[in-house]
């Protein structure tokens, strides 16, 4: 069965690169264009993984982390943020809220869907 | 720290210099921001261009060759295993270097923040020029209380509207060059 990955980024262009990169490796991708929506769509249908940008309007991507660990089906999901902060601060701020792991953009598409296929297969 | 003890006259000189350095402090940091964010951006530009351009040149030079593979598969009837192997190293040239671009593409996300940076910072400054206007009241000649009033007030509207902006400003994007990014698993 197609392994889903919610892809939530405000920037249409970077959403829609995720999207080509992932679908070329045999996943099924959900966009969403922020926190908010991110969390309606994975309400709507539990993914296999989330890959989500800090820095947008309304919920950032740490809230999103912090909600959707609150959910029961999201508790052992592997969430990964994709931004451009690369600070240790950060970081430390991902992992305490939840985050399996940190990608600094730009993201190379062919250790993107390795890293992905390390944890979802 | 002055009174009401101290002359009038020592007050309103303080009052005007905290007016004219809050402003130039104010001023000054947006400006170097955006002075800041406009450096990175042309970085990221031309080593987004440069990395482009490399990409594109790549993917068409292996489609080319892949079409001249093809052509002669064509001539040639059956595949053989070295022309399938041919084919399959193409795929992967060509896969690898339509990746290069996607990561190349990625450098307009990053410039659109900075612009989004940008825009915050040029709004705060027009913000802090705002708070200077005293909404076309005259400021008194002879009393100078009224003008340490007059006056404290507008810097209080400085130092206010730089705490409202400083709280909405995205961070900088820091990236230099055209690797992509690293990946930690925690």
């Amino acid at each position: 069965m197609m392994k889903t990955i919610l892809a939530v980024d405000d920037s249409g262009s970077l959403r829609q690169m995720l999207s080509f990169s992932l679908k070329a490796a045999g996943y099924g991708v959900i966009e969403a264009v922020d926190g908010q929506d991110g969390l309606n769509k994975a309400k709507l249908q539990t993914v296999d993984l989330v890959l989500t940008d800090q820095n947008m309007p309304g919920m950032d991507g740490l809230a999103l982390i912090k909600a959707l660990r609150a959910l029961k089906n999201y508790k052992d999901v592997p969430i990964l943020m994709l931004t451009t902060e690369s600070g240790d601060d950060m970081k430390a701020m991902g992992r305490a809220a939840g985050a399996n792991g940190w990608l600094v953009k730009p993201f190379d598409p062919a250790r993107l869907t390795e890293v992905v296929k390390k944890l979802i297969g | 720290m002055a009174t009401h003890d101290t002359p009038a006259s020592e007050r309103l000189n303080a009052q005007v210099m905290r007016l004219l350095s809050g402003v130039s402090a104010h001023g000054d940091q947006h400006l170097a921001e955006v002075e800041r964010d406009l450096v990175q951006m042309d970085v990221l530009l031309d080593e987004a261009i440069k990395k482009l351009c490399a990409s594109f040149m790549a993917i068409h030079h292996a489609v080319d060759r892949q079409q001249e593979a093809l052509d002669a598969l064509l001539v040639d009837g059956m595949p053989s295993t070295e022309s399938m192997a041919r084919f399959e190293a193409l795929r992967g040239e060509i896969q690898q270097h339509v990746g290069a671009a996607v990561t190349g593409l990625q450098f307009q996300d990053m410039t659109s923040q900075l612009i989004g940076r940008m825009v915050q910072h040029l709004a705060g400054l027009r913000d802090v020029f705002g708070a200077l206007d005293t909404n076309g009241s005259v400021l008194p000649e002879s009393n100078n209380e009224a003008l340490l009033e007059t006056l404290g007030d507008i810097s209080d509207r400085v130092g206010a509207c730089c705490i409202v902006r400083a709280g909405g400003v995205r961070s900088t994007v820091n990236q230099r060059h055209m690797d992509s990014g690293d990946i930690e698993l925690f």
